[in-house]
């Protein structure tokens, strides 16, 4: 008994000593030290070729100062963005108080400068770092910091994907020369017709879900397991990129062959992975991310010259960017030359059911006169009225909207004389 | 060189240690022993001899005097804490983030409070069951058990205030899963049947009274953190004072005295071990916080439901009997019925033998039945808490929540007729059979009832459907329970029992069992209801 009595006392002592000691010892402490004592070296280099005596003490006094430093959390807080973030306990050449010039000659993580120009424009006390970089603010562990933790939904942002950063609050981004990738994304987001099936804030095609808020997706909603992505890469970024590097199908394959009780058809969204490259997938994604709800005060927001009307006086270059502006090539492929996957819709020369397709307009609007052709891109084809290959299979997913309330006049018209002007003529006879 | 003992006797004999201590210089005599019991404050709840069998480590366990160390761990960590915590939604998140980060041992405090409150739970618990084995809840000390079982539903409901207090996914689901039941409650609930009775509405019912609204929100935070850190804090040391007052008064031994029994002096043999069991929990609780942190997980997000939510462990066995009850009836009538039957349980228990020591052959009926119903309680979390996916699907614990699970067979109600027959056959024959059946069965005898009852079930079943070899088994297992527990061991030992008392604990014993049964009805044979009526949310 007598032998529990100290076993238990000393351990008590032990263990409690233990977590002082573990909580004492932070990693953030290892980083703040490093950088007090590579700026005291600095100094002392600087201090062999120091002339007189009154820049002598300066820099001595510099030193001392640098080697007696506490070590301390440092934090911004941002009133209007409430937030803390203590990043610069760790990258304390970011720290305006321990580096008022923000500018140091080390290149190593984390002690580097801010580079000057943004810090210029954006200053730290209003801003913080969360709001641009995303990242965990509150934490000071350079993992838990950094985001990459579970439960934790917002993960560092790096180039080029910051950019999307940028242009959540300058709608001018794409003439600003920092924000060329998220401006390369919103091109190709409008060329490739992805508007067609996404609505972005209500303006767009009803056919998959609105992106307006993509950015701010809650994780609980997806469905990672089929994206080949290791866990700690399971966030929102990843998830919209893996959609256009590699096939919607096989991210989201739902259960076509009905094991689960009614089939349903995996993701609708067809591949892009042969038609865009990985730069160009980074830039759709960059702007994407910039599609989030979450406020920031309005006196944040640097306002965008509105968009330009394109024109010309041809008939069939307007109705070329009809077919842009409405996002057709979504379905009908670039010019409406190869229609695009379908799944189990009915098809040419088709032995599966991935083999369906949308109808490839350059083939087929030769077979309508031009009333046809209006009348069909006004009332549409519902999903009920789409062959199926394998009539016990899932309904396809892609299916042509009725586009009455919002093509038409001119520019129904314009429309339908640029698809005969792409379109093969009919050899039957017409 | 250093005399300790010329020291500490002019230390005594200092006009301030005796002013202090009212001691006189310490003599290791009976005399002294029983003075420092009766002269301190914090001691004399003690008696200053007491019975050797009551110190014991093995047969108290030290149970009681862990669960009310583990009170005052949560007390000094839990005030500790609310010098960091402030309860609103805007904050005590980014409190709970702070206490991780930044504030110097915030997260060992954080962890031993939330593994002190985890323990304390298990702790009660196991101290009840032990209670009940050396039947020491019967004459004189019922009130005193009573104090006990009130005691445990508060430790749970500490417990449960607590839990929503980080204000992540976590904590607002949880709470969500188990407030939820509280709507279903009879007259009370706006969910509970006959709530039209009373005008009863999501807005004014009983669980409106305690979210502070109708969903988990801003003045829930604030209604739970007043009762977690001020009302029931307050309630349960009011209650200790009692329970710790009545195990004094009633004695700490149940035991029968024995001819040639020598007290011992409780300084120090009991002392000793009160200490030794205070610093063990400690320590335990210490290295438990050293090695795994308290879960955090998203901010709260009242649009965002995680799939499955699931209550705190200790309630997940309640949530899992919705799958077999309607709601009002696993989440309100059982619950209630399990605290009113262990609160009756030494009116009903008369058997005046077992007292102060463990028992089975003594107490069988008693003993059987009590750890066969914690038995279930802790089947039903195991069920809840490891087999339970995404939509309360079943998953084995070694299978990943991701896979793809095709749906579960159709359940079936069985028509109301024969539901009703059913549950009065069950009733009137479990009732009436152990009763009537006289004389001693023997175990042939016995198997051969156990045959003949399980050849008229798959006769009877055969008319209606092919019984697969699992099925046979699984049927077979849940008649031998039933014949085991519902019939032989009261014939056994019940028959003796007056009318009323009879009556009683059959009632509960059949509740009990039918609660098993109709697990395995629906998970053996997809029974969603045995008997239907929906006018009355009458569903079981």
């Amino acid at each position: 008994m007598r032998k529990l009595f100290y076993i238990s006392n000393f351990g008590i002592l032990g263990v409690f000593l233990l977590a002082i000691g573990l909580d004492h010892k932070r990693e953030w402490k290892k980083h703040q030290r490093g950088y007090y004592e590579m700026e005291a070296a600095r100094l002392e280099e600087e201090l062999k070729s120091a002339g007189d005596e009154a820049e002598r003490k300066s820099i001595q006094s510099q030193i001392r100062s640098f080697r007696r430093r506490p070590l301390e959390i440092k934090q911004i807080i941002t009133p209007d963005l409430g937030r803390v973030d203590r990043c610069v306990t760790c990258h304390v050449g970011m720290d305006e108080f321990t580096n008022p010039s923000l500018s140091n000659p080390f290149a190593e993580h984390p002690f580097k400068a801010h580079p000057k120009s943004i810090a210029k424009s954006h200053s730290f006390q209003q801003y913080g770092c969360v709001a641009c970089h995303a990242g965990q603010g509150l934490a000071t562990t350079a993992e838990a910091a950094h985001g990459q933790v579970e439960h934790w939904e917002e993960p560092l942002l790096k180039a080029p994907y910051l950019e999307a950063a940028c242009a959540k609050c300058h709608g001018n981004f794409e003439s600003l020369s920092e924000t060329k990738t998220a401006a390369l994304g919103k091109k190709l987001f409008e060329k490739h017709g992805c508007i067609g099936c996404h609505a972005v804030n209500g303006r767009g095609g009803v056919i998959s879900v609105d992106l307006g808020d993509i950015a701010d997706k809650p994780l609980a909603r997806i469905d990672f397991s089929k994206s080949g992505l290791d866990r700690k890469d399971w966030n929102i970024k990843n998830w919209i990129e893996t959609h256009l590097t590699k096939d919607p199908m096989e991210l989201v394959p739902n259960d076509p062959e009905g094991h689960l009780g009614e089939p349903i058809s995996p993701s609708g969204m067809p591949p892009f992975a042969g038609e865009i490259n990985a730069a160009q997938a980074q830039a759709i994604t960059t702007y994407l991310l910039t599609m989030s709800k979450q406020p920031l005060p309005h006196t944040y927001y640097v306002p965008g010259a509105p968009a330009k009307e394109r024109s010309s006086g041809d008939p069939a270059k307007r109705g070329q960017m009809v077919f842009e502006k409405y996002g057709c090539a979504g379905c009908h492929g670039l010019g409406g030359a190869a229609g695009r996957r379908n799944f189990n819709a009915l098809a040419d020369k088709q032995t599966r059911m991935e083999d369906g397709r949308v109808p490839s307009l350059v083939r087929v609007v030769g077979t309508y006169s031009p009333e046809e052709l209006k009348k069909k891109i006004q009332e549409g084809v519902p999903s009920s009225a789409i062959s199926k290959f394998k009539p016990e299979g899932p309904t396809p997913p892609l299916y042509m909207p009725g586009w009455s309330e919002k093509i038409k006049g001119p520019e129904l018209d314009d429309l339908a004389s640029y698809l005969f002007s792409v379109a093969d003529q009919d050899s039957g006879g017409w | 060189m250093l005399d300790l003992d010329e020291i500490s006797k002019k230390v005594y004999e200092t006009q301030v240690w005796r002013s202090i201590f009212r001691h006189s210089p310490w003599k290791d005599a009976p005399r002294d022993r029983m003075r420092h019991i009766v002269d301190n404050i914090w001691l004399h709840l003690h008696p200053a001899r007491i019975r050797p069998r009551a110190v014991k480590v093995s047969y108290s366990w030290g149970l009681g005097g862990i669960s009310f160390m583990l009170y005052l761990i949560l007390t000094v960590t839990g005030v500790l804490l609310m010098f960091y915590y402030r309860p609103t939604v805007e904050l005590a998140y980014q409190d709970m983030k702070d206490l991780e980060f930044v504030v110097t041992l915030g997260k060992f405090l954080r962890n031993a409070h939330r593994w002190s409150a985890h323990a304390m739970v298990l702790i009660v618990i196991l101290h009840m069951v032990r209670v009940f084995l050396t039947g020491a809840y019967k004459k004189p000390r019922e009130f005193n058990w009573g104090i006990g079982v009130l005691l445990l539903t508060i430790t749970l409901f500490l417990s449960f205030t607590g839990y929503l207090l980080p204000w992540d996914q976590l904590a607002i689901w949880a709470v969500t899963v188990g407030t939820n039941m509280a709507g279903a409650t009879p007259f009370m609930g706006n969910e509970g049947p006959f709530s039209g009775l009373l005008g009863m509405r999501v807005n004014n019912d009983v669980r409106f009274v305690l979210l502070g609204g109708t969903t988990v929100g801003a003045s829930t935070l604030i209604r739970f953190y007043v009762l977690h850190c001020v009302l029931v804090p307050l309630v349960a040391g009011a209650l200790m004072i009692v329970h710790f007052w009545r195990v004094r008064k009633d004695s700490f031994s149940a035991a029968p005295l024995e001819a040639d029994e020598e007290k011992l002096d409780v300084w120090p043999h009991l002392i000793v071990r009160e200490y030794l069991a205070a610093a063990l929990t400690i320590l335990a609780i210490f290295l438990w916080s050293v090695l795994q942190n308290a879960p955090l997980e998203e901010l709260a997000n009242a649009t965002v439901t995680p799939n499955p939510s699931k209550a705190p462990w200790y309630f997940v066995g309640l949530q899992e009997l919705l799958v077999y009850f309607d709601p009002w009836i696993a989440g309100v009538i059982i619950p209630n019925v399990i605290i009113v039957g262990l609160v009756a349980m030494p009116f009903i228990d008369v058997n005046p033998k077992g007292v102060g020591y463990y028992s089975l052959r003594e107490r069988p009926l008693a003993n059987t039945m009590f750890l066969s119903g914690i038995f279930l309680w802790f089947l039903l979390i195991f069920i809840g808490y490891f087999c339970r996916g995404p939509n309360w699907g079943w998953y084995w614990p070694w299978e990943s929540w991701l896979a793809h699970k095709p749906l579960p067979p159709p359940t079936w109600d069985l028509p109301a007729w024969a539901g009703a027959s059913l549950m009065i056959f069950y009733m009137a024959f479990g009732m009436a059979a152990p009763r009537l059946i006289g004389g001693e069965i023997s175990w042939s005898r016995a198997i051969g009832a156990f045959v003949a009852l399980f050849l008229l079930a798959v006769g009877g079943l055969k008319i209606f459907t092919a019984l697969a070899a699992a099925k046979l088994l699984m049927l077979g297992f849940f008649i031998f329970i039933f014949f085991l527990l519902g019939f032989l061991f009261p014939q056994r030992y019940l028959k003796g029992l007056d009318l009323a008392r009879y009556a009683l604990t059959m009632s509960l014993i059949l509740m009990m069992l039918g609660v098993l049964l109709k697990i395995g009805l629906r998970l053996g044979f997809d029974i969603k209801y045995v008997l239907s009526l929906p006018q009355f949310n009458f569903n079981i």
